[in-house]
């Protein structure tokens, strides 16, 4: 089990797996030079992302606002019911805004930053501890979990633990910051354990009552906008948690439940499927759990053995996983070298394929797999490919009111009106000239870019044909042409 | 060899339809939102539409998140009642009364209509024995219809797909709005998922006439097409190891995209076709749940050939400040269900439609300190149709402190028995073969 893949089997296929899954993916000459290290070192230009700067600042409004909520609450206490809902409506609206480009802010990362490996970490700690900004309804807030996924991304399990549980978004979303003696609320409690950590089977529902008792007092402070303790809100009578019986606190929660063998079985699992795509036997899970286990609950050592071994380059792994929404966008972007399109396209887009970013659909987050995947999710793929290679028409109003970042007045701008054409693949860096002038070189080329296999004979037919009912190929033959490669159902796995 | 079987037919019909790849539409952009609507000319010349005329329908509406039975049907001159909801518990003045004990949350005025208009049935205290508290076991559980203790990877709907339905139209089952419930996960993948029917289809950019061939389109059509042999491989066993949250080991992802895309050709153009001719007949509340509901009663009227629509309504989870929320959310569904069903009256297909709701469970009896109420057990459901069985069915589930089971309302009627009447005395099927066992079908038409 979890035998280091030899040097041997180190080459471009393999690369280009790795390169998918620890990160979204890159064009041919990223996968070639990734083949041309050794295994460790090509793994280690992923991993240890530490040694390249992100220089993404933060979004100007990403701080702690205590002054503006202080001066929002004198106002809203002066104010009557009909202003009241005005300035509420008025308050959606620039955290509505912001929210949007906190998503521009994040998807460009992933396709522009150094560090795809961590953004690829940062987006399965979303998705596990999957929190939504309709609950939440604050920007920062959303910020700032994204940002403590981004900081403990490869960290300590129990110290994440601790901290997504005292995060403020967090708090919000399970309640926690409302719970408080004598009739504690089990929100939090149940689903930290459920869903965060050890799964359905390894607690009771008397641990949930008691650690929903145990973890009152953890709150939020709403002026300065972070984690408090409320000893009022606590419950100190005695408590038994998971076998450990005192006046348990919030903290003492997290250490049992970290001190569980199923919890490092429950966070391998879940791992392996993600960056796998497929469930973990028991055998294999053992492994891995023993793996992290053994390296003190630090993820980075654990992660590390795992993209090296054998078992991750099974034939049955690759080229078996559907692309989430998001690696599909981000992965089409840095296939084809190419901008992501303007946020509010971005946003339409992964809403449309059914993964909302900062708004999954509930706390169990994404379940991923073949349930991305429905006639109408793939059809939406089919025709956004449409936009990514050929650009999209955008109206100036919008895209004008989107970068001046300037809280808006009134209504969004009418989406009529003026229209400006953004985005779409530069051909010229996909293929070369020599490429282009032959038409069998073109269909090899965009499949060797972007499904690095090949299409069934009939599809490449189907290809060929399209292209050799045209002339000499122009910019828009080949983009139709990437666009029809993207219409596939292979180009929907990776 | 089923699967073959349903593969073979899949293809004929694709290759026969008369709606096939012959029309082709307008397309001025890309942008979402600038997915217009169908070129009109077009969509008159789309016409023999497949019907079911006689065949009965069943709409399942998931109300997401865990509903509160208890203030939703309310046992309002209970004092066991009010001592555990001191500050959520509802008086005569806040319900619309049943049967002098009894009341629907004043929010359901669209329900009391359908109540008092005898087509409505409230079944009460439905759950299962050892009710599960999370949502996605419970949801689970109610999706599959398995015991609490067993894990079953098929949904109920969809081995009534592969046992009733085999080598049907993939609309046969359409799920509206999200992501294909779990309910729908079957053997032979069976229904499709509809959210936009305006961009239900491929877009070709060009400007073609109807009826004229767009070479783009028509290659879409060839790279989507499944290759004669994988028609050998049986790929319904492995995709239904998929399902389930998290994927199973072994199965092809790709053949579960084919199939999809090959569904989502078939049904395209028809979809469209209909939401372009039919119009409604009743006006709908501007709610998801109103909207969804619109279109189904479009497809219906259209004749898809379709025996079970899958709607959901989320946002339950009220473990805190219930008492806005949960009066939005039952007022939303209450009042898109009263609309559904004048549109199904006006259009004259009351008579084969049944709609049943459902939540993954009630919640506790007692209120909690944040004004909320947190995971329960049992709870009611309804039944809503021309034919139904109107009335309050079984009896309210006690809610003195001795009755209880860990602060929870114990169940009456297992929600098997449920499903087995709507199986049995609707859909006209043998129910045991589906829920694995043989449940005492409720009367409920």
């Amino acid at each position: 089990m979890l035998k280091a893949l030899s040097a041997g089997r180190w080459d471009y296929d393999t690369a280009a797996h790795l390169l998918n899954r620890a990160g979204f993916g890159g064009p041919p000459s990223v996968i070639q030079s990734l083949a041309d290290l050794d295994p460790d070192a090509a793994l280690s230009t992923l991993l240890d992302y530490e040694r390249y700067a992100d220089p993404t600042p933060a979004p100007v409004w990403a701080k702690p606002d205590p002054n503006g909520v202080r001066q929002m609450r004198d106002t809203a206490r002066n104010a009557t019911s009909d202003e009241r809902r005005k300035l509420f409506q008025q308050e959606m609206r620039v955290q509505y805004q912001r929210l949007m480009e906190l998503r521009g802010w994040w998807l460009n990362r992933m396709v522009k930053g150094p560090q795809p490996f961590q953004e690829k970490m940062v987006l399965f700690w979303h998705g596990h501890f999957a929190t939504s900004f309709d609950k939440v309804r604050n920007a920062y807030y959303m910020w700032r979990q994204n940002e403590l996924f981004r900081r403990l991304a490869t960290g300590n399990w129990q110290e994440l633990l601790t901290f997504a549980g005292k995060d403020p978004a967090m708090l919000i979303w399970l309640d926690q910051a409302e719970s408080r003696r004598p009739h504690a609320n089990e929100n939090f409690a149940r689903e930290v354990m459920e869903l965060f950590s050890l799964g359905i089977g390894n607690y009771t529902e008397m641990d949930v009552t008691e650690g929903a008792r145990a973890l009152t007092g953890w709150s939020l402070d709403r002026l300065n906008q972070e984690f408090i303790y409320r000893p009022v809100f606590h419950d100190n009578g005695a408590k038994k948690f998971l076998g450990r019986t005192g006046n348990l606190d919030g903290d003492d929660v997290i250490a049992q439940i970290v001190a569980q063998p199923a919890s490092a079985r429950f966070i391998t699992a879940k791992l392996w499927n993600y960056f796998a795509g497929q469930a973990a036997s028991e055998e294999l899970n053992d492994a891995l759990a023993g793996v992290l286990r053994e390296n003190g609950n630090n993820f980075k050592p654990f992660l590390r053995v795992m993209f090296r071994s054998e078992e991750f380059y099974d034939p049955a792994i690759v080229r078996n996983q559907v692309k989430s929404p998001v690696q599909w966008l981000v992965g089409t972007a840095r296939m084809l070298e190419s901008d992501l399109p303007p946020t509010l396209v971005c946003e339409g887009i992964t809403r449309r394929l059914g993964q909302d970013l900062f708004a999954p659909p509930n706390v169990k987050g994404w379940d991923g797999g073949i349930s991305w995947i429905t006639t109408t999710t793939l059809l939406d793929r089919y025709n956004t490919a449409a936009i990514l290679v050929q650009g999209a028409e955008v109206p100036r109003a919008r895209l004008d009111a989107m970068q001046a970042m300037a809280p808006m007045d009134g209504n969004p701008p009418e989406a009529q009106g003026e229209r400006v054409h953004v985005g779409g693949v530069n051909v010229d860096k996909i293929l070369s000239p020599d490429e282009r002038a032959d038409k069998d070189r073109v269909v090899a080329a965009l499949q060797h870019r972007l499904l690095q296999s090949a299409l069934k004979d009939d599809q490449e037919k189907a290809l060929r044909d399209f292209l050799n009912a045209r002339a000499k190929l122009n910019d828009a033959d080949i983009r139709a042409a990437i666009r029809l490669v993207m219409c596939t159902p292979e180009y929907q796995v990776t | 060899m089923k699967n073959e079987i349903t593969l073979q037919t899949r293809r004929h019909f694709l290759r026969t339809t008369v709606l096939g790849s012959a029309l082709t539409w307008t397309v001025p952009a890309f942008l979402a939102d600038t997915f217009t609507a169908l070129h009109g000319e077009a969509a008159d010349s789309a016409t023999q539409i497949v019907t079911g005329k006689d065949a009965t329908i069943l709409v399942v509406l998931q109300m997401a998140g865990g509903n509160d039975g208890i203030n939703t049907v309310v046992p309002y001159t209970s004092d066991d009642y009010h001592n555990a909801r001191p500050k959520l518990g509802l008086t005569a003045q806040q319900v619309l009364n049943l049967n002098g004990e009894i009341g629907f949350h004043n929010a359901l005025t669209g329900f009391k209509n359908l109540y008092d208009s005898g087509q409505l049935a409230v079944v009460q205290g439905v759950g299962y024995p050892n009710p599960n508290r999370s949502h996605f076991r419970s949801t689970e559980i109610w999706q599959t219809a398995s015991d609490a203790d067993k894990v079953e990877k098929y949904g109920w709907l969809g081995r009534y797909f592969d046992n009733a339905c085999a080598g049907c139209d993939p609309t046969v089952g359409v799920d509206i709005g999200g992501q294909t419930p779990q309910s729908f996960f079957a053997q032979t993948p069976t229904g499709i998922s509809l959210a936009d029917p305006q961009s239900y289809r491929f877009i070709s950019p060009g400007r073609f006439r109807p009826g004229q061939t767009d070479l783009l389109e028509e290659s879409y059509e060839k790279l989507n097409e499944i290759p004669d042999a994988a028609s050998d491989v049986n790929s319904g066993g492995s995709i239904g190891a998929l399902a389930a949250g998290m994927p199973q080991s072994g199965g092809s992802s790709l053949h579960f995209i084919e199939r999809t895309a090959l569904d989502a050709q078939v049904s395209s153009d028809r979809i469209r076709a209909i939401v372009a001719r039919v119009k409604n007949q009743a006006s709908y509340p501007t709610t998801k749940l109103g909207d969804n509901l619109k279109l189904v009663a479009q497809l219906i009227a259209g004749g898809l050939p379709t025996r079970v629509y899958y709607v959901s309504q989320g946002g339950y989870d009220t473990h805190i400040n219930q008492v806005g929320t949960q009066d939005r959310l039952l007022k939303e569904m209450g009042d898109a269900v009263n609309a559904f069903v004048g549109d199904l009256k006006a259009q004259g297909n009351l008579q084969r439609v049944l709609v049943m709701t459902f939540s993954e469970f009630g919640r506790r009896v007692a209120e909690n300190a944040s004004g909320g109420t947190d995971h329960g057990a049992a709870a009611p459901l309804f039944v809503i149709g021309d034919k139904v069985k109107a009335g309050l069915l079984g009896r309210y589930p006690s809610l003195a402190p001795q009755d209880l089971f860990e602060g929870d309302i114990k169940y009456n009627v297992d929600f098997r028995s449920v499903y087995a009447g709507v199986l049995e005395s609707w859909l006209k099927t043998k129910s045991a073969p589906i829920l694995g066992r043989q449940f005492e079908p409720l009367p409920l038409v």
